[in-house]
């Protein structure tokens, strides 16, 4: 069958003049009313169209997360995936080598803090985050938590995410990690069992371990540097990294103390982890058994070391270095490249020490500087022992009983006030009118005496001349009238009235046993 | 027949075959067309958002050219999750393969690319030194790399490489085999080479790792399943035997011979001798002048022995070596310094020891090292 409506080929038998515009054939077959062929298409077409979409409906339900463009580009496009992944990374270890002023060089710190149980100390951790002095960017903040029963976890992550979202573009930090990983420790945190002799081997073993894991988990091959910090610190310069970099050692600590209160002296050395070695500890150390470890600061071992702590002077200069073979981890800066090498916490008696000390111990064995700064200070956070906690509630119970007292005291004189009224006012009253008395009498002796005079006079005058006469009777006179004036008589008397008051309280716990006893029953 | 016609005349039954053809189109266009796409999105989901991430993981290049700084997100990471099991591929346990690289062997990465287990599980961590030999030697394996990583099958492709250069010199000018073997020369070599193996450990280890394969860069010829038959002894330190192939000069044949020594198990006469030497001082293995009699498992493999034969081992070679991360992770790392006599990877048992962990041997399964 031929086609009919072809325009271009031989319909009539003619070849069509293209060019030609007056080209309308006479043979051209003209329907006298349009087919339905178009409305037919445009059915199809919404029947098309329906079952794209009904299908497309379908492809998102089954791949939600499938895009269009592959699709639309027939998979050329896709090869982009591929390209935008990186996955060579090329570091060069000797740019990070760790410089003594690394701020310049934008050397990256990373800063590693183990936690357990630490919700109460996050949040003044965070205030020195903030105020720390090196820029923000470079520094890595790696975090493990282990243990934890408290809020420690949630907490750190709000505080972290607070500071990463921060507007100014000074404070958030590099690379973020906080690593969960639970050791099933059995060891309690509380001051006491912590700092406890028997406890302390392992205790120091399981911190070792947590200190290694978060370390070999967190550094990587950008870091120039490492800085330990426990989140217990409560006062340190904000300038602290800077301070300690710019000494430029492996390894490098300051001093640490502690506040205490008034009545244990004001302060106190507080890391006694930091120390030289002594021939004593040396020579103790050959006489232990492989897996035993020296612990400072315990009266069981005596090391006769030199201590960093018991070194500082609060006016010597705060560069001073000096040489120390263990270290405390309270506060370290140490480089990289002396965790790259393979020092590390030993959890196991390296040298008859572990954790930190074991760590100074390994770094001098790998011939890298360990030193310490004795006269540059932070402060450690003032955690009362139970000693403390119980000497301080005596003395507060002290306080209290002694306030008591006071007030019971006050009290007491307000009673005796108001049941004895005012002796005072008696007493004036009393001397007035002893003294009336006493004038009365002195009137009338005056009056008997100057009469008497008066006669003697007469009879004197009568004898001699009048001069001495006006003198006499004057002296006479003055010298019994002051006499009832005076104190000393009345002065036994107040005394003793003093004294009944003063004795009263003595007596009056007798009297008060009873209501005491009540105010307990209740 | 014209277009009018044919839709007149179309049936309801032509209509449905056309809309299911159109379903299935659409299906084939939308499904993950093939396994290399979805690999290759899933590795993308994986990523990492930047390039301080922890380097076992590939990261997404940043698109933010206008210098703005965005600050890095707080990642957790659950290392409670992270497994070590006998069976690593239906756990998938990701594997970090570390290599000290001197000399860069094409059988070696051949060797690498044979290796069975996903390679999407596998990260791949080289230190180099900084010299010469190294510069050459980086060229070549980058080379390869690229071949692998960037136009290589995404099947084959690693699930991230790490070249480190060493930032310090190594002790030696030459590192030919007879120059590298002398004694005297072996404390200050094998410290070096223990400070190169722990930079490359602990810089690439991360939070995610479950298995470190030290695996030299010497090492040409392994069976293709070497990590999970090593895996599924599900020690926590394994060694497999190392030798060597050669033309036997009189049969004019292959044959192949011991070559690893440092696996060993401790003899009372090398304790002895350790006891006598000065702290500083180390015992070597397979030299005539210090004679140790400790069992060598070098010598303990029979022709048709058993190959998961496992023996114990106080002391081990480096060549080819499976450790579980938490090993090292607890501290257990190469001594630079004569740890109790020992060094480098034989004090890396040592110090496991000292950790409680404990070293395995299987004398009959072996890996093969180049011949110079």
């Amino acid at each position: 069958m031929l086609p009919r409506h072809n325009a271009t080929a031989y319909s009539n038998g003619y070849p069509r003049n293209k060019g030609d515009t007056y080209s309308i054939s006479p043979h051209r077959f003209q329907p006298r009313t349009t087919p339905p062929a178009l409305r037919r298409r445009r059915a199809l077409i919404i029947r098309l169209g329906l079952v794209l979409v009904c299908a497309s409906l379908f492809g998102f339900f089954i791949w939600p997360g499938a895009s269009l463009v592959p699709v639309l580009s027939l998979g050329l496009l896709s090869s982009n995936v591929g390209s935008e992944l990186e996955t060579v990374r090329y570091y060069d270890l000797s740019t990070v080598g760790g410089t003594a002023r690394g701020w310049e060089r934008e050397e990256r710190i990373l800063l590693c803090a183990p936690l357990r149980d630490a919700e109460s100390h996050l949040r003044m951790f965070f205030a020195h985050l903030r105020n720390f002095t090196y820029p923000h960017h470079l520094i890595d903040l790696a975090f493990l938590v282990s243990d934890s029963k408290d809020r420690t976890l949630p907490l750190l992550s709000e505080l972290l995410e607070e500071l990463q979202a921060d507007t100014d573009p000074k404070q958030p930090y590099g690379e973020i990690s906080i690593i969960e990983k639970d050791f099933g420790q059995k060891v309690n945190q509380d001051v006491e069992s912590r700092h406890g002799f028997a406890a302390q081997a392992s205790r120091r073993k399981l911190m070792a371990q947590a200190r290694n894991w978060l370390l070999s988990a967190a550094l990587r091959p950008y870091h120039s540097w490492v800085y330990w910090r426990d989140v217990d610190v409560e006062t340190a310069p904000f300038t602290i990294l800077e301070d300690l970099m710019r000494h430029n050692k492996d390894v490098i600590v300051p001093n640490v103390w502690r506040p205490l209160p008034d009545w244990l002296g004001g302060e106190q050395p507080y890391d006694l982890n930091s120390w030289q070695e002594s021939e004593t500890a040396l020579a103790l150390a050959d006489t232990l058994d492989e897996d035993a470890v020296i612990v400072e600061g315990y009266a069981e071992y005596a090391t006769w070391r030199p201590h960093l702590a018991y070194l500082r002077d609060p006016y010597g200069d705060p560069d001073m270095e000096m040489d120390i073979d263990g270290v405390g981890g309270v506060s370290i800066l140490a480089k990289a490249k002396v965790f790259r090498s393979g020092v590390h916490f030993p959890a196991f008696s390296f040298e008859k020490h572990a954790e930190t000390e074991g760590f100074g111990k390994m770094a001098k064995r790998m011939q890298f500087s360990v030193v310490g700064l004795p006269h540059y200070t932070i402060w450690h956070l003032y955690e009362p022992s139970v000693d403390d906690i119980r000497h301080m509630e005596e003395m507060e119970q002290e306080r209290i009983a002694h306030e008591k007292e006071e007030t019971e005291r006050q009290e007491r004189m307000k009673k005796i006030k108001d049941q004895f009224a005012d002796p005072n006012g008696q007493w004036e009253k009393d001397k007035t009118d002893i003294q009336n008395e006493a004038m009365k009498e002195k009137a009338k002796e005056e009056a008997a005496a100057k009469a008497k005079a008066a006669d003697e006079a007469k009879a004197i005058a009568d004898k001699s001349a009048g001069e001495a006469e006006n003198k006499a009777p004057e002296k006479a006179a003055e010298k019994p009238a002051e006499k009832p004036a005076d104190k000393p008589a009345e002065n036994p008397a107040e005394k003793s009235a003093e004294k009944a008051i003063e004795r009263a309280p003595e007596q009056k716990p007798v009297e008060q046993a009873p209501a005491k006893a009540a105010h307990t029953g209740f | 027949m014209g277009p009018v016609r044919s839709l007149r005349r179309t049936s309801p039954l032509t209509l449905l075959v056309g809309a299911v053809l159109c379903i299935v189109i659409i299906v084939f266009l939308f499904s993950p067309s093939s396994e290399d796409a979805a690999a290759a999105r899933a590795k993308h989901a994986k990523a990492a958002s930047n390039p301080l991430s922890p380097p076992t993981s590939a990261f997404r290049k940043s698109n933010d050219k206008n210098g703005v700084r965005v600050p890095p997100p707080v990642i957790h990471y659950h290392m409670n999750n992270v497994t070590t099991t006998s069976d690593p591929v239906a756990n998938r346990e990701t594997i970090l393969i570390l290599t000290p690289l001197a000399r860069f062997y094409q059988q070696y990465w051949d060797n690498l690319m044979k290796l069975s287990y996903p390679h999407e599980l596998i990260t791949l961590a080289f230190i180099i030194p900084k010299n010469k030999e190294g510069n050459a030697a980086t060229a070549a394996l980058q080379e390869q790399i690229t071949k692998t990583q960037k136009s290589g099958p995404e099947k084959l492709r690693f699930g991230s490489i790490i070249i480190e250069r060493q930032d310090f010199d190594p002790p030696l000018a030459s590192q030919s085999e007879a120059e590298r073997h002398k004694m005297e020369n072996q404390k200050a070599r094998r410290a070096a080479m223990s400070r190169a193996r722990n930079s490359l450990l602990f810089t690439t280890l991360g939070p995610s790792t479950s298995w470190v394969l030290w695996l030299d860069a010497d090492v040409i010829e392994t069976p293709p399943t070497l990590i999970q038959d090593l895996a599924a002894h599900d020690k926590p330190i394994i060694v497999p035997n190392c030798f060597q192939r050669y033309t036997d000069p009189k049969t004019k044949q292959m044959a192949e011979r011991p070559y690893d020594f440092n696996s060993w198990q401790d003899s009372d006469t090398a304790k002895k001798l350790g006891e006598k030497l000065g702290p500083d001082e180390i015992l070597l293995e397979g030299y005539a002048e210090m004679a140790t009699y400790r069992t060598l498992m070098a010598y303990l493999s029979s022709d048709q022995g058993d190959p998961k034969q496992e023996i114990n081992l106080d002391g081990v070679g480096g060549t080819a070596l499976l450790v579980k991360a938490e090993v090292h992770r607890d501290g257990a790392m190469f001594p630079p310094f004569p740890f109790y006599h020992l060094i480098e990877t034989e004090g890396f048992a040592k110090m496991a020891k000292r950790l409680g962990w404990s070293a395995f041997g299987l004398p009959n399964y072996k890996v093969y090292h180049y011949n110079e």
